[in-house]
């Protein structure tokens, strides 16, 4: 018997939650710690699963399959391929890192934290896991949950607005999916005599899709359902909206989570179900997709050089780097692709540390705003050294990992068109005028009367805030310089992409 | 009439002498409240086993009247809980106030027992009975603080235009018997094969348009469908809360096994000139429910307002059959038994903050209860969810059946499928304000504990593990409604 390994790691935080929720909520030290031991619990597999991925083979490994409700056909599924691996453990990796930089901060109600910290994890891997679309939807929808009483609960002034706009958006968007999941999976029970076997099995829907049985009618209607669900998710322009608000109110870690996960639900929804199942559709739509993502792209950095909060700063700068994203998918090349894959990568990382870094500034002056800051160089001499290496990184520094996914992207789309490249260079710089600006602002200068005030409060890194980022910026420096450690692991998804994708084409 | 009769409708048999042994022992002990709860709850368990025993037998009785197949066995097993989990609630609930328990339990189970005879009856003159059987207490409990104005002024609009809406389906099923000259439902001389003639002639006499449309407006107040729906909303905010609870599910889930013998049954033939009202029914209940159930501070009148939008879900089930989707049939039944155990639970928890009398319905009652009562505050956010429709609980089965139920009839109804879609989506809004309240708010001044009763927690136990349990194993209910979907007619 082969050990499910995926379902170890997907339900590893699960047990956690139940270990958590069976604990006193007296002993707040010790439930910290077992939650913190759980995620690393699942960090520790998936880093197992990494090393025994086996390169050669196209399509997905370590698949498990369970009936689950037979009379729809319904399976508990669930495989990884090269590109669900790397966002496995781009998602374990950054669980722990959000768990431990909550000790500090979360304070109040720390075993309901706790458990919605776990049960938000096992949605995460569950999303990147999933090889049936019904499991898929389900675990789309428990990750909303626990973020909702994150924000909620543990945020800011203004969390409650924050988090129902959060939900409403996403709820709109991913019932609609659930309609088009549900018509898909009726199409496929169609197309083989009024049977629901296989009808929500991904792998047999993309065959099917392949041979072309999916009307073009139908295509349109269903991928805009889809795109719609995970446009809102990632997010992109005009569904953006939600993305600031919630990223304000919502504290440090579950800032951390959004940024380095929950968007790319979104990016990955499109590039494993909504293109392979619909490529027709995914064809017709990639024009005003990839102008989208180009306003984004720019959008995003415009309106970031202006935002007087350091964390909507960050928010409005990851509309502009998942703009890249988008672009990448949907300009249909290699590069391209796996310049959007490393892209979601180094946006995970790099834009998880920068919401870390503010947290840690945050904890000690209980502000965000640039306008008060200044000077920190002089007091927090570490901090502004590591607060600089990652405003670096997201300025795409040659030799970071930030600069590879956009050069990569921007190579792919050349060939599609200049015009759009030379805008997502142009961009590049404006990324390094706001960034840059931005920490002249709060690390140079002569200390601000604010945070005088302050006095001994603004003591410098801790060990734990240190442990939270080094992990972060080894990645950020080891992916900067051999990306080649995350591109092979993409080669053979990203010709299953375009193999998909380009069924249209040729037929 | 003779014995295998007798047999056939035991189950109703041993409900109407469950109340009556109730009655008997409230003579024998006056004013006791456990020993009326104790033969209440025995005797609806030994309409359990009766209904039990019976599962998977096929009968009728009284001459085609009542007929037992797998769809009755599956309403009456639910009203049976309906009745049990009420009973549980209830007890906290009147002691503090001084209202008897024994005169609750014995008209609630008389309802029961008519919403049981409803499930089987295969004769429009037993359905119409039997409907009054079923509401008639129902009246009595919505006004049974007596003392009470807004329960009395509940009940008697509820009273006024329940009445006035049982007239009305009376006209029309008089209207139906005088086109077909027959009350049976189904068999070879009942009314849907008068109807399957005459749709095979081609031409549908004025009159029985007339019954129809009456017909439809009948069943519509009862099941609370909007533009019929104005009654709902008083009658449930001043009821008892858990009165509320009952009138929630279990005259909806009547009305509904009413629409099944009738429009399914007897009506079946006629589906195609129907399927278009029950569309725009559906959508206009879901959609008016779900906005008006947004500006709510009431718990109570807003989760009236809800139940009033899930009415408009079912509704989309009943339109999928006569889209010529059998599954419909299922989904509404799944639904059924999803949402008695939801909203259940959800009233249940209401009921439990508003055990010291005085302690209004009043959204801002919630502040701060996932900190006061965790417990309750939990409980009532998986309600919660489960009512928005979020996985894997049972609201989001029910919810994900009517829609491939919608989908695979297609056409109109793919649409009507985009709109509940939209509105459960909307609905998020006013189920996640109370989590707001719960655990976003700090609690206002010092309550003490609601502190329930063991026969309340363990009631509570069971809506919240069904909730649960029909979420993870759907296939644990819908293997029964999927065999109660083919019934007579």
């Amino acid at each position: 018997m082969n050990l499910p390994i995926l379902s170890l790691i997907a339900f590893t935080p699960l047990v956690g939650a139940l270990a958590v929720a069976a604990l006193p909520s007296r002993y707040p030290d010790l439930i910290r710690r077992t939650a913190l031991g759980f995620s690393l619990l699942a960090w520790v597999m998936s880093l197992l699963l990494l090393a025994a991925y086996a390169f050669g083979p196209t399509g997905f490994q370590f698949i498990e399959a369970h009936n689950w409700i037979p009379s729809f056909g319904i399976r508990y599924k669930v495989g990884i391929d090269g590109l669900s691996i790397l966002m496995l453990v781009l998602t374990t990796t950054l669980s722990w890192i959000s768990i431990l930089a909550s000790f500090g901060p979360i304070k109040d109600r720390v075993k309901g934290y706790m458990i919605s910290f776990l049960v938000l994890e096992v949605g995460m891997i569950g999303v990147f896991i999933a090889l049936d679309l019904f499991l898929f939807y389900i675990f789309w929808e428990i990750v909303l949950v626990p973020m909702y009483l994150i924000i909620g609960i543990w945020g800011g002034a203004n969390r409650v607005y924050a988090t129902m706009k959060f939900v409403l958006y996403t709820l709109v968007g991913s019932l609609l999916m659930l309609v088009a999941i549900l018509a898909t999976a009726f199409a496929y029970q169609v197309g083989h005599g009024g049977s629901w076997v296989g009808a929500f099995d991904f792998q047999l829907l993309q065959q099917f899709a392949a041979s072309g049985q999916f009307g073009d009618a139908f295509q349109n209607l269903a991928f805009l359902a889809l795109f719609l669900a995970f446009a809102i998710k990632v997010p992109m322009f005009p569904f953006h909206t939600w993305l600031p608000d919630a990223h304000t109110e919502a504290p440090t870690a579950g800032s951390v989570i959004l940024a380095g996960v929950l968007l790319k639900l979104g990016a990955y929804g499109l590039i494993r179900f909504a293109v392979p199942l619909y490529p027709h559709a995914a064809h017709t739509f990639a024009g005003p997709i990839i102008v989208l993502s180009v306003i984004a792209i720019v959008y995003g950095a415009i309106v970031s050089i202006v935002q007087p909060d350091l964390k909507r700063l960050i928010a409005y700068s990851s509309v502009s780097h998942m703009g890249f994203v988008t672009l990448g998918i949907f300009v249909f090349s290699a590069t391209a692709l796996q310049g959007a894959v490393l892209q979601m990568i180094n946006h995970g990382l790099i834009t998880g540390g920068l919401f870390l870094l503010v947290g840690i500034i945050y904890e000690r002056t209980h502000d965000r705003t640039i306008a008060k800051m200044g000077g920190l160089a002089a007091v927090m001499p570490v901090y502004t050294t590591v607060f600089g290496f990652f405003i670096l990184a997201s300025a795409g520094l040659p030799g970071l990992s930030g600069f590879v996914g956009e050069f990569l992207v921007f190579v792919g789309s050349f060939g599609i068109s200049p015009v759009i490249a030379v805008a997502t260079i142009i961009v590049m710089v404006l990324a390094a005028t706001y960034l840059l600006w931005m920490f002249q602002r709060v690390a140079f200068g002569t200390l601000s009367d604010f945070l005088k005030g302050l006095g001994g409060h603004l003591t410098d890194m801790t060990g734990t805030e240190a442990v939270t980022l080094l992990p972060l910026g080894f990645l950020i420096v080891v992916l900067g310089l051999f990306p080649s450690l995350v591109l092979d692991f993409l080669r053979a998804p990203a010709q299953a992409f375009l193999a998909a994708a380009g069924v249209a084409v040729g037929g | 009439m003779n014995w295998s009769d007798i047999g056939t409708i035991s189950p109703v048999v041993i409900a109407v002498l469950a109340a009556a042994a109730v009655l008997v022992v409230d003579m024998a002990a006056p004013g006791r409240r456990g020993p009326a709860t104790a033969t209440a709850l025995v005797g609806l368990g030994a309409v359990a086993i009766a209904i039990l025993i019976q599962a998977g037998h096929a009968g009728s009785a009284f001459g085609g009247a009542y007929s037992l197949d797998n769809l009755t066995v599956f309403l009456d097993m639910l009203f049976v809980a309906i009745a049990a989990l009420t009973l549980m609630f209830a007890a906290d609930y009147l002691e503090p106030r001084g209202l008897p328990i024994a005169e609750f339990a014995a008209v609630l189970i008389f309802a029961v027992t008519g919403a049981m005879l409803v499930a089987g009856s295969t004769d429009l003159v037993l359905l119409f009975v039997a409907l009054e059987l079923m509401v008639l207490p129902g009246y009595m409990l919505a006004g049974f603080a007596r003392n009470d104005p807004y329960s009395t002024e509940g009940a008697i609009k509820y009273f006024l235009l329940g009445s006035f809406s049982s007239a009305i389906l009376l006209f029309g099923l008089a209207y139906v018997w005088g086109m077909t000259g027959t009350t049976r439902v189904d068999g070879p001389d009942g009314v849907a094969a008068a109807l399957a003639h005459v749709v095979a002639t081609g031409k549908i006499a004025p009159g029985l348009a007339m019954g129809l449309a009456f017909m439809t407006a009948g069943v519509a107040f009862k099941m609370a469908a909007v533009p019929f729906h104005y009654w709902t909303p008083d009658a449930y905010q001043g009821s008892p809360t858990p009165v509320t609870a009952y009138l929630s599910v279990g005259p909806k889930v009547g009305a509904f096994a009413i629409a099944l013998r009738l429009f399914v049954g007897a009506l079946g033939p006629l589906k195609a000139d129907w399927l278009p009202v029950v569309i725009v029914l559906a959508a206009l209940t879901m959609t008016l429910g779900n906005l008006v159930a947004i500006t709510q501070d009431n718990v109570k009148r807003m989760l009236a307002y809800s139940s009033i939008a899930h009415t408009g879900y079912i509704l989309v089930g009943l339109a999928a059959y006569a889209g010529g989707q059998q599954s419909g049939l299922s989904a509404i039944l799944f639904y059924g038994a999803a949402y008695t155990f939801m909203n259940m639970g959800a009233f249940a928890i209401v009921t439990a903050l508003q055990r010291r009398p005085g302690v209004s319905s009043q959204i801002s009652t919630f502040a701060g209860l996932g900190r006061r009562e965790p417990w309750l505050g939990a409980l009532m956010f998986l309600f919660l969810l489960s009512l928005t429709g979020i996985p894997p609980l049972a609201g989001f089965w029910a919810k994900a059946y009517v829609i491939v139920a919608a989908i695979q009839a297609g056409g109109w109804l793919t649409v009507l499928a985009v709109l509940a879609m939209i509105n459960a989506a909307a609905a998020a809004f006013y189920y996640l304000r109370v989590v707001v309240y719960m655990y976003m708010r700090e609690p206002g001044e010092e309550t003490a504990p609601s502190s329930p009763g063991m026969l309340f927690r363990a009631g509570l136990a069971i809506t919240g593990v069904g909730t649960l349990i029909f979420g993870l194993f759907p296939a644990l209910v819908t293997a029964a409604a999927d065999a109660a979907n083919v019934f007579h007619g």
